[in-house]
């Protein structure tokens, strides 16, 4: 019983409904069925995201090269369907999204490879590689927002509602559960969690160690960039700061959710509820209508203290 | 000047004065850990001046006892006075303080530091805590030498061997001039060589009045070491007594509580027939020069010598870790290249290895024993890279009876078994995949009779089975019991291959100082 109770997951849970308290005081709307599914597909975008980040952590890396992943990814969608449209090419706008994930898989091969191959510590490698992205892209655009727009599919799959939920909660649950299927139930699940363990060990069972670092960082730029094109669909443009946000709440949701920095265990399900308490935080911060420089010291505060007290009182997922 | 017998003859009265004189007594200690008790109301006297051996499977109390003494954990009940006045040992430091120090089994060096800053980790050498990093070095320097270790103050210890990284763990702790010095199988890494000098410091050190606490599982080391032997058993004290007053098997008697009749199995017939494996001057980096070898399948090849002498890396290059290694390997009269463990561990050869250091080699301590036995073998019990459960659970159910891995539940994290059960979880992982050639690195370190017996016993029979398998080990009694022909390698390559008579504890030693073998290939050095 105090096991279940000391479970990263039933703690969020508890935190969820606190915020939604808070949040339920200062604004009656706050509640509101349309105003909390607005929420969730806030945290779709985010959630999709922190399924990639979620594989690298328990691999017992860091991808810190989200931000312009899920950027680079975006301006090169947007971009093929401003192009496609100057020289009135019909295809332009189906191969929007295909060309922005493999921009995000590309990325990700590059980080995989520096990490597995040239065993560049990740953190190190992840962060020239944002950097390097960064600076191609403002090359490439000239440091202006590039011209062009969301296809019709993103802005679909991003803002469209099916059966009254958003398209972008079918996406995020949908990749959700392919995620936590792969990590408990196959081979290369089993595998990402024997490395993040130990990799020697792994890699002296015979585990191809190098291959699935590679391509689970190849997993993760394909969910940033996924991440990329639904936020360029909801704002039906791409820009040069907006992956910027995203990089601390994807590893914060990661691991109030109960997956341990230091790699070896994952949790999905605590994920989730991960993704949508830091996004609810966000959105209560907004309603009390704080100042920002007062909203990101709350932001930030909660988030650290929410950690130290899972040092203290629960035991890591397995 | 007294000659060395002289001197020997004074210490040994100077003993016989001291060694009347109790240090640390514990009387009525008991410690549980949730429902398993550990120690139960145990009563131990250490004298002073005296090589004291604590005797006992694993599980029998012995790391607790360290533990209570060193102040890790604190006991439920009991008390330990010091030189007859009640001493609370409330923290490693309190027992520090004391004159207390240990070497533990499993290093406690910090693998960043120099070997110099681990020595004389937690206490500065200068005024004011300041390190007095040349004074530090001096010293350090002074106490590796005297232990016959050739590694520099300033070496990282990341980049030191297990042999030499556990002469540093007890150069910092006879850094610490303690009075009462605990070994916890602190030898199990080290060649004969090293051991020979480590108990000449030891008996030196009783001479001085030190107490030393020793605890192996190792009959010989007792025999040429301790003064008095202490046998636990299921967390009591079964009996203390003079060494020597018992014979070593009425000693394992006591230790397991029923008698073995016999720890190794008997060897069958030479094996005939092909080679299953067929080494031919194998060499690498410097390190391994022109090894070679054949083993049949049925045959249990030894591999042996001082530590550091190639014999790791030469199961290591046969297990496809090492790059650019020349020479050529037959696999069952076929030519191979082995690349990686993944192709090693393929249908197509069926090579298992078991490392060096199970802990972070063989297993993964967090996760489960299922997870662990399984890793292996995951690619055969998948369908498109899904895991049939029911499949798992079989061979997980199967693999743990055969080799009676105790444990409540597959479901357990490795990290809660005893050391022999971990042991047979990494053998059980590798049985899982009907290798047809087995390569073991000290498979039995620091692992109770018990379960050696069993493990023995194992490895005889798969080769009775038609496997192959290569034994490297640190334990000469286990060359000569278990194994039909031994190389013993010196300089990176296999100096002598000794079989039959010629087997014997006289040779294996001459061999592996490369003294006047009349072998025909003195071809290294260094």
């Amino acid at each position: 019983m105090t096991a279940i109770l000391r479970s990263p997951t039933t703690i969020v849970g508890v935190m969820i409904v606190a915020i939604l308290a808070i949040g339920a005081s200062a604004s009656p709307n706050f509640l509101n069925a349309s105003y909390l599914l607005q929420q969730l597909q806030i945290s779709s975008f985010l959630g999709v995201v922190a399924l990639g980040a979620l594989g690298v952590i328990v691999l017992g890396q860091i991808d810190l090269s989200v931000p312009w992943t899920m950027t680079s990814s975006a301006i090169a969608a947007t971009s093929v369907v401003g192009v496609g449209a100057a020289a009135q090419d019909v295809w332009s706008t189906e191969l929007a999204m295909p060309i922005g994930l493999a921009v995000g898989a590309f990325i990700g091969l590059v980080n995989g490879i520096g990490v597995a191959l040239l065993r560049v510590p990740a953190m190190i490698w992840t962060l020239g590689i944002n950097a390097v992205v960064l600076g191609l892209c403002i090359f490439i655009t000239g440091g202006f927002a590039p011209p062009g727009e969301a296809s019709p599919l993103m802005r679909s799959l991003a803002v469209g509602r099916t059966l009254g939920l958003p398209n972008a909660l079918y996406v995020w649950i949908g990749i959700s559960l392919v995620a936590a299927f792969l990590l408990t139930r196959t081979y290369i699940g089993r595998a990402i969690v024997a490395i993040g363990n130990g990799e020697r060990a792994a890699y002296l069972s015979g585990v191809a160690t190098q291959g699935v670092v590679i391509l689970v960082f190849v997993f993760a730029g394909l969910c940033s960039a996924l991440g990329g094109l639904l936020l360029a669909g909801y704002a039906n443009q791409a820009y040069q700061t907006m992956g910027d946000p995203y990089l601390l709440p994807v590893i914060a949701a990661i691991v109030i959710g109960g997956t341990s920095i230091q790699g070896g265990s994952g949790s999905v399900t605590g994920m989730l509820l991960g993704v949508v308490f830091v996004t609810l935080l966000t959105s209560v911060l907004s309603v009390l209508q704080m100042p920002d420089p007062h909203r990101q010291i709350i932001y930030g505060a909660v988030i650290l203290i929410t950690l130290l007290l899972y040092g203290r009182f629960t035991r890591p997922v397995n | 000047m007294p000659s060395p017998d002289d001197r020997a003859a004074l210490a040994g009265r100077d003993r016989g004065l001291l060694s009347d004189v109790e240090f640390v007594a514990l009387s009525g200690i008991s410690k549980s850990y949730g429902g398993t008790t550990a120690l139960e109301s145990v009563d131990l006297r250490i004298r002073r001046a005296s090589i004291h051996a604590i005797l006992g499977e694993n599980g029998a109390g012995k790391s607790t006892l360290i533990k209570v003494l060193t102040g890790v954990v604190r006991p439920d009940a009991g008390t330990v006075t010091i030189e007859g006045a009640a001493f609370a040992v409330r923290s490693p430091a309190t027992a520090a303080a004391a004159g207390i120090a240990c070497v533990f089994q499993e290093l406690s060096l910090v693998p960043d530091l120099s070997v110099a800053d681990n020595i004389f980790l937690a206490r500065g050498t200068g005024p004011l805590g300041f390190i007095d990093r040349r004074r530090q070095q001096k010293a350090a320097e002074a106490l590796l030498r005297e232990l016959g270790s050739e590694v520099r103050p300033t070496d990282i210890v990341r980049s030191l061997t297990l042999s030499e990284a556990q002469l540093v763990e007890i150069a910092k702790a006879m850094a610490k001039r303690p009075r009462l010095l605990i070994l916890d199988e602190a030898t199990s890494a080290l060649g004969e060589q090293q051991v020979g000098r480590l108990f000449e410091i030891l008996r030196r050190l009783r001479s001085e009045g030190v107490s030393i606490l020793y605890i192996t599982h190792r009959m010989h080391e007792v025999d040429t070491l301790c003064d008095t032997c202490s046998v636990f058993r299921n967390g009591r004290h079964v009996e203390t007594f003079p060494q020597g007053e018992r014979s070593p098997d009425a000693v394992v008697e006591l230790m397991l509580g029923r008698s073995v009749s016999q720890i190794y199995p008997a060897k069958p017939a030479p094996a005939a027939g092909q080679p299953l494996l067929d080494v031919r001057d194998l060499s690498w980096d410097g390190r391994i020069d022109k090894v070679s070898f054949v083993v049949r399948p049925g045959e249990i090849y030894g591999i042996g010598g001082l530590d550091g002498h190639g014999q790791q890396e030469t199961l290591l290059a046969l297990f496809g870790v090492l790059r650019n290694v020349t020479g050529e390997v037959r696999f069952d009269g076929r030519s191979v290249h082995i690349g990686s463990p993944g192709r090693a561990k393929g249908r197509a050869l069926g090579i298992a290895l078991v490392p060096e250091d199970r802990k972070s080699e063989g297993l993964h301590l967090p996760l489960t024993i299922a997870h662990n036995l399984t890793l292996s073998v995951l690619n055969r019990l998948t369908r498109f890279g899904v895991i049939n459960g029911g499949r798992q659970r079989r061979l997980v159910d199967d693999l743990m009876r055969r080799l009676q891995i105790k444990s409540s539940s597959p479901k357990a994290p490795v990290s809660s078994l005893s050391g022999g059960n971990q042991q047979k979880v990494v053998l059980a992982k590798w049985l899982a995949c009907d290798p047809r050639l087995i390569l073991l690195c000290d498979p039995t370190r620091g692992i109770d009779v018990g379960t050696k017996a069993e493990i023995y016993a194992l490895l005889r029979r798969l080769a009775d089975e038609g496997a192959a398998i290569v034994l490297h080990t640190t334990d000469y009694d286990e060359l000569i019991g278990l194994c039909d022909r031994v190389g013993i390698f010196y300089g990176g390559t296999i100096l002598r291959e000794l079989t039959g008579d010629a087997l014997n504890e006289r040779n294996i030693l001459r061999a592996s100082f490369a003294l006047a073998t009349d072998g025909p290939t003195d071809s290294g050095g260094h």
